[in-house]
């Protein structure tokens, strides 16, 4: 059964080189692709050469055309206000719950959090329909707000930082109980600065599903001022429709960056997140 | 934590100690609290979680547009006979099945695959763990725009690497069998490097001594894997097929970008019927039927899992 070492090592290389290709190459070919004109574009392809991958003679005109013609400058800076707000409102809201559920005895605890438990099962963007009629019915539609507003309450934000918040020793605040310190002052200057490492996984991994929702932000917003990223793209990239595929990989580029940047930097904690409750959406 | 454990100790002290006021405003300053702390989360979850829930299962029972949500009929269970009635609902539900199949079937090995070669003291382990890990990250409006021209019939980078081989170009999105495998395809690639990830985290949950018990005691390598770690690892591969099932019934975006549902509804997943019977067709109190029936779907398939992970079956 033994095999040598040799042919062993020729195969395992093999194998990483493959991975590399499927995985690799699209992302390539894409980015290279954005930085040609629609001429050099296709003769690299059929017949493939290498340069399909590699932006030879490189131009800007498709990230100029991109963010002088497009929506897409403002539709960026609207995503960067959601998912900055969604995680902000999300960390607040999820400690603050997580903290009442595990400092505070209080009647009626258990059927919280069988409430909460509950719509952990809902797949809600599924149920965009109601959600839809909810929310602009509180006349948030066409709102930044409108599109973050109903996953800040997120049961699995809640969990995550709930089992952080068991894991803290009690002692740690018990002195400063006795100090005479409020839950409030308990809560910020003992609790939160010992769960950092949580918070961030849940902000990343937050992050991530707001800067990359797209049917709850197509249905809600039609307002092309208050557009995020996935929705200004997804209207400018259909091949259908559209004859250059440069601008179009110029807008998956764009849309793309911020995450992988921040993913290649903090790969650690999205991991983390992602393996603690297995996300959702 | 149950209510009336707290109920009963609350007035236990008070009694004992005999000083039972003070414990007992302290006690309700502290309810007050943990209820101020708490309405936040609790409202807009109620708001937007539970509400649409209601708000859902009534408008399963009228006939009304979007549009003009006033003017709704009631209508009884007509949506649901309808949906038995015509075929679009039965063949939409089919193809969304399909589709969770095709990629439970393929990410499931690859996953494990990937985890065990993660899991190895291979080179480039780190390189590869994160490669496999791009996808994930990448938004499902890029990951089918950049499909969509990978796909291409004429210009696309698979057919480009398909003529090397010898064979000529696919039609792909544009026809009826090569459809739904290929978006299949494409919801594998994305995917499998968080049931890769998921599958290592498990791998390395696994105590040590077992495997190596099984090779001291003369096992081959591959029946330590199959008749060790496979089986212990049952609990994590139920929970990856279901998180990769429930999240292929929700895919939206293949459909929506890549084929509009055809051709020849061969792609129309479930979630994209309902938004086109809601937002383009303005019957959304149909739309609110199939949601209900897809809800309905998730829950029987989480609930499966969850009555599988309580019962005994466990090595």
């Amino acid at each position: 059964m033994k095999t040598h070492p040799l042919r062993r090592g020729l195969f395992v290389t093999l194998v990483i080189a493959l991975i590399l290709c499927c995985f690799l190459a699209p992302y390539a070919w894409i980015v290279s692709s954005s930085f040609k004109n629609r001429l050099t574009l296709f003769d690299d392809v059929t017949p493939l050469s290498w340069k399909a991958f590699f932006p030879v003679g490189a131009t800007t005109d498709n990230y100029q055309t991109l963010f002088e013609r497009t929506n897409v400058l403002t539709a960026l800076l609207n995503t960067a206000i959601v998912s900055g707000g969604q995680v902000a409102l999300t960390l607040l809201l999820c400690a603050m719950a997580a903290y009442s559920l595990t400092r505070i005895r209080f009647p009626g605890a258990k059927i919280v959090f069988v409430l909460i438990l509950l719509t952990f099962l809902l797949p809600i963007e599924a149920m965009m329909v109601p959600l839809y009629q909810v929310v602009s019915g509180l006349g948030l539609s066409n709102t930044l707000l409108g599109v973050m507003i109903p996953w800040v309450a997120s049961p699995f934000g809640l969990f995550l930082l709930k089992q952080a918040f068991e894991e803290l020793p009690v002692e740690l605040e018990d002195a400063a109980r006795i100090d005479g310190a409020g839950h409030v002052r308990v809560f910020f200057s003992i609790v939160l600065p010992n769960v950092k490492v949580p918070m961030l996984t849940l902000g990343l991994i937050t992050f991530l599903f707001s800067w990359n929702s797209f049917l709850w932000p197509l249905v809600i917003v039609q307002d092309p001022a208050n557009q995020v990223i996935q929705v200004a793209i997804a209207q400018q990239g259909s091949p259908t429709q559209l004859p250059n595929w440069g601008e179009t990989f110029a807008g998956a580029t764009v849309a793309t960056l911020p995450l992988i940047l921040l993913f290649l930097l903090l790969q650690k904690y999205f991991t983390q997140g992602m393996t603690t409750s297995g996300i959702k959406g | 934590m149950s209510a009336t454990n707290t109920l009963s100790t609350a007035s236990a002290t008070s009694v004992k100690s005999g000083t039972g006021k003070p414990a007992t405003r302290r006690q309700k300053r502290d309810w007050i609290f943990a209820a101020g702390f708490l309405a936040p989360f609790m409202i807009l979850l109620l708001i937007f979680q539970y509400l649409p829930l209601l708000v859902m299962a009534r408008n399963s029972v009228y006939d009304y547009s979007l549009l003009n949500p006033a003017a709704a009929k009631f209508v009884g269970l007509r949506n649901f006979t309808d949906m038995i009635e015509y075929e679009d609902a039965a063949v939409s539900f089919g193809v969304t099945f399909l589709f969770a199949l095709g990629v439970v079937l393929f990410v499931i090995p690859v996953a494990f695959a990937l985890a065990l070669f993660l899991n190895s003291k291979l080179p480039a382990r780190g390189l590869v763990r994160t490669m496999i890990m791009l996808p994930v990250v990448t938004s499902s409006v890029v990951v089918a725009t950049m499909w969509s021209f990978l796909l291409d019939p004429s210009n696309g980078l698979i057919n480009g690497v398909l003529n090397i081989v010898g064979i000529g170009n696919q039609p792909f999105l544009t026809s009826t069998s090569q459809a739904l495998p290929a978006l299949i395809a494409m919801t594998v690639w994305q995917q499998v490097g968080f049931g890769a990830i998921l599958f290592l985290a498990g791998l390395q949950g696994l105590p040590a001594e077992l495997t190596e018990a099984a090779r001291i005691d003369g096992a081959t390598r591959r029946q330590v894997l199959w008749n060790v770690t496979i089986p212990l690892l049952s609990r994590t591969t139920l929970f990856v097929v279901v998180i990769m099932t429930v999240f292929s019934l929700q895919a939206f975006a293949p459909a929506f970008l890549m084929t509009q549902g055809g051709p020849q509804e061969s792609t129309n997943l479930i979630v994209y019927h309902i938004y086109n019977s809601a937002f383009i067709m303005q019957q959304a109190g149909y739309a609110s039927a199939l949601s209900v029936v897809l809800l309905l779907v998730v829950l029987a398939i989480s609930m499966a899992q969850m009555a599988l992970l309580r019962s005994r079956w466990n090595y």
